[in-house]
């Protein structure tokens, strides 16, 4: 890997440069909520000052960049008895990702094992991860961070650049020579010893300041073990089945799919749209069966695939430890207490 | 100049390895025409499929057990088992029970429609580690319509397996698929028991559960038959419970018996997330499982 | 109109009902929402042959298939009338939250004294109308449509579904999962009351989007879990009173709430 520090006005330079002929997206200021706090959101970026890189977390993940809510998977022209297929992957632009937590990189890597690695890689996806440029910033852990826990709170692979501010300066690891060739555009130094010393002592002091954590071990076990266990009754009790967890979840990919005719009868749509296995018809089939009719079968499930199924599969979980489907539920189910609760311990005795 | 990022066309750089690595593939259906229409009881048609470009028939194959997507644009798609015989190309045989969009959508249509189908997908039932078995090829209701396709396998293949026992049961008698079948599978050498739970005034055969026949023929047969037998059960998972668990008792190992398990499915193809029992996806490492992998699954029966 | 009785899709000749507009106690904005559809309504009214539509048309008939039935009942008279359209409708829709459920209309039903109430309104002008009560309340009805005004779009889906012979779905799941889609913020971050979690969507959140907390003119989504709904409410610091307004105020919640109050009175 190959390391450049920079002094900070050189990032606004950064931005101005690749802001000139690319798309940028990047946390922004959406508003404040009831007490004043700023909430954020991944959105279209011009001005390097509308970035907010001491961002916390936004509420919604910028998947809808790589994962729309909703897309077209194919388009039907109807001409008499006869139809006509297209497919388009929906993207027209390459565009940067300016901003991006570990967590949420992580995310990324994690969806690339399904979505690309898996067997049959899905184009859409490809599409939009390929055009993707990423330039990852270091985060101040939250008390709803958990990613320490899952092993996300630094991302290895999956970016171009990845920022670490150091207080005076910017340092940042270099992954790919598109990145690379960008950083010649600003002034750019090699780290001394002194850097490297900095670097660890940021990280030290960044390690210090997580709070919650999720017991992960031999959890995929004893999600098995508990499977009849109550406390999925005492979750399921609380949830509202709305679906708002798995809809800020930067990691969940599951989907539905509609067919529609257009109201003239000359096209129709394949449509796909983020699902939520929480929502009451996930697991219903044609005919009105419902595998999982209850809320607790549908919230356990939700836990079983991100904490058993995907660590059997890919011997890692589903989940990044962003904490953001803990922060949006309104009924204040948290990863963190959930787990605990399994494993015996917690709110629900 | 100030740079610019340049677009990269996945599509054109893919370099699949095999077919299911192949990008094109996921959304890539196959046009085919429904060539044939064929009432089998007043809920269930037989449909026969064909591709309609030669090259893609040519190369389109699949095993016994596998599932494919069926499509009608606008209307909607959705998976179906194949259940004809593997060893004809580029066409499938799909027996369909009206219960949704789709299938309330097929029988209006004529023959000559075009539909998309995707696949074929999923795991099939390992015919060829039969060989020199015996087979049992039980069926409960529906699920002779994914079992006609190893039953097609074993007639094409008879002298590769010994005894052969089809065990079918349905509700009742109006029920009983592929009526016009059953006289060609007995002259090929295969025992057939057909029994139905409830009979009506022309029934003559015997009336109770699948069971009831099985265990005639499992009984008092010897350890070898046992330890060499395979079986194949297609149907409800109540009915493919008792039905196991009967040819556990008699020692027929767990894992020379093999179900298939029905979801519904919005991909096909390990994404989608819709088919998952317990956390595994029924369109990858099933449909078709053997009874020990589905006593590990949760959710399953 | 001869061409598009033998119109198809895919092969498939299509259904073209016979169809009637009725409205009963209510602002008549459902039909308004039909009419509204400008860029599809020649598609629209391609799929159906409407025979009664006072908003649209001055013709009159009694034989049609399908009855859409806009607003709540409220008279004998208007039962009398509701009863007949059923008699002559293969399929009766009750359309817009005032035939689902009553709607705004049902508030009334909360007066302890409707009489001083009718008083306080009219004066002393005779006016004919009894406790309010939804569509399916005195006739069966086969569909419902939800929302109040009606969205164009399910509308025109629900149509377009009977043409073709597709099984008419609503969304069983609630507006959150539409309100997240359209990346809204939460609006209990801005310490605003929102029915959201427990409504049906199919709205396409329409007022979350608009930073307007959801009154449920819906109804209840699938299994809603009322309780914690209710519970989370007041956690956030919302009263008892702002609860069961919101609850009661379209009506599709009174069958899943206690009677607190009662439905009529």
């Amino acid at each position: 890997m190959i390391f450049r520090v920079f002094e900070k006005e050189e990032l606004k330079q950064l931005f101005d440069i690749l802001s000139d002929h690319n798309r940028v997206v990047a946390p922004v200021e959406a508003g404040r909520d009831g007490s004043g706090r700023p909430v954020y959101a991944f959105s279209d970026v011009r001005e390097f000052n509308d970035i907010r890189l001491n961002h916390t977390v936004t509420k919604l993940p910028a998947k809808r960049y790589f994962l729309p809510f909703k897309e077209d998977l194919a388009t039907f022209t109807i001409e008499n008895d006869n139809w006509h297929k297209s497919i388009a992957y929906n993207i027209e632009q390459p565009f940067i990702l300016f901003g991006l937590h570990p967590c949420d990189i992580n995310a990324l890597n994690k969806l690339d094992k399904v979505l690309l690695h898996s067997v049959y890689p899905m184009p859409y996806y490809a599409a939009k991860r390929k055009n993707m440029f990423i330039i990852g910033f270091d985060c101040i852990p939250q008390p709803y961070c958990f990613c320490r826990s899952m092993g996300a709170d630094t991302a290895l692979h999956g970016f171009d650049m990845f920022i670490t501010d150091l207080g005076a300066r910017y340092f940042v690891e270099i992954l790919t020579d598109t990145a690379y060739n960008f950083l010649r555009h600003i002034r750019t130094e090699e780290p001394g010893e002194d850097d490297h010393i900095l670097y660890m002592k940021v990280v030290a002091e960044r390690n210090e300041k997580f709070t919650a954590h999720v017991d992960t071990t031999d959890l995929a076990k004893i999600l098995d073990m508990e499977f009849q266990s109550d406390v999925w009754k005492y979750w399921g009790d609380r949830c509202l089945a709305c679906g708002t967890c798995a809809n800020v979840c930067p990691t969940c990919y599951c989907y539905g799919v509609e067919e529609t005719v257009d109201i003239d009868l000359k096209g129709a749509r394949k449509t796909k749209m983020l699902y939520s296995c929480n929502v009451m018809d996930f697991a219903e089939v044609a005919g009105g069966h419902n595998f999982r009719p209850e809320r607790h079968t549908r919230l356990k499930y939700r836990y079983y695939h991100k904490h058993r199924g995907f660590v059997e599969a890919f011997e890692e979980s589903l989940c990044v430890g962003c904490g953001r489907c803990g922060e949006s539920c309104l009924a204040d189910i948290t990863v963190p207490e959930v787990i605990a609760s399994v494993r015996g311990s917690g709110r629900n005795e | 100049m100030n740079p610019e990022l340049r677009f990269t066309d996945v599509v054109a750089q893919a370099r699949p390895q095999k077919r299911k690595d192949d990008i094109r593939n996921f959304e890539y259906s196959y046009r085919a025409e429904i060539t044939s229409i064929y009432p089998l009881t007043d809920k269930e048609t037989l449909y026969r499929i064909q591709i309609v470009d030669p090259d893609e028939r040519r190369r389109f194959s699949f095993v016994p057990g596998q599932f494919i997507m069926l499509e009608m644009p606008g209307i909607d798609e959705a998976p179906f088992s194949i259940s004809s015989s593997a060893s004809i190309r580029g066409e499938v045989e799909l027996c369909i029970r009206s219960v949704g969009n789709l299938t309330n959508f097929l029988p209006r249509v004529r023959r000559g429609t075009h539909v998309g189908i995707r696949g074929p997908f999923g795991t099939g039932f390992p015919m060829q580690q039969m060989h020199g078995q015996n087979v049992l090829l039980i069926a409960g209701g529906l699920g002779l319509v994914p079992l006609r396709s190893p039953i097609a396998y074993v007639l094409e293949n008879r002298s590769h397996f010994r005894d052969v026992n089809i065990v079918y049961g349905t509700k009742s008698p109006a029920q009983l698929l592929f009526t016009y079948q059953y006289e060609m599978w007995r002259k090929d050498d295969i025992d057939m028991d057909i029994i139905v739970e409830k009979a009506d005034q022309s029934w003559k055969g015997p009336v109770g559960l699948i069971t009831d026949p099985l265990k005639d023929i499992l009984s008092g047969r010897d350890t070898e038959f046992y330890y060499n037998t395979y079986a194949i059960v297609c149907g409800p998972p109540v009915m493919f419970k008792f039905v196991c668990n009967m040819l556990n008792e008699f020692h027929i190992p767990m894992q020379k018996m093999f179900v298939s398990l029905e979801r519904r499915m919005h991909c096909g193809m390990g994404k989608c997330c819709r088919c998952n029992v317990g956390s595994t996806y029924t369109c990858l490492t099933g449909p078709v499982f053997d009874y020990w992998t589905v006593m590990n699954l949760k959710e399953a029966i | 109109m001869a061409e598009s009785r033998t119109r198809t899709y895919l092969g498939v000749p299509l259904y073209r009902p016979r169809v009637a507009f009725f409205e009963f106690s209510s602002c008549e904005g459902c039909q308004l929402q039909i009419l509204n559809n400008e860029s599809t309504l020649l598609d629209f009214l391609s799929l159906v042959e409407v025979v009664n539509f006072r908003e649209a048309m001055t013709e009159r008939s009694e034989d049609y298939e399908i009855a859409f039935v806009e607003g709540s009942i409220t008279t004998e008279e208007e039962i009398k009338r509701l009863k007949k359209i059923r008699k002559n409708a293969k399929t009766l829709a009750a359309m817009g939250s005032c035939a689902c459920f009553g709607g705004v209309n049902q508030l009334k039903n909360r007066f302890r004294n409707p009489a001083s109430a009718k008083r306080e309104v009219y004066g002393s002008h005779p006016v004919d109308s009894g406790p309010v009560r939804a569509v399916e309340d005195v006739v069966g009805v086969d569909l419902r449509i939800y929302g109040c005004p009606i969205s164009k779009d399910e509308v025109e889906k629900i149509v377009l579904h009977i043409a073709i012979g597709k099984s008419i779905v609503v969304p069983k799941y609630p507006v959150c999962m539409e309100c997240k889609r359209n990346e809204n913020i939460c609006l209990f971050e801005f310490g605003e009351p929102c029915l959201g979690p427990v409504t049906r969507a199919g709205c396409d959140s329409w007022c979350p989007s608009n930073r307007a907390g959801c009154w449920g003119c819906r109804g209840p989504a699938e299994d809603v879990n009322l309780r914690q709904m209710r519970k989370i409410m007041e956690e956030n610091g919302f009263s008892e009173e702002t609860i069961i307004d919101r609850l009661e105020c379209f009506g599709g919640f009174l069958s899943l709430m206690k009677p607190e109050r009662g439905r009529h009175g």
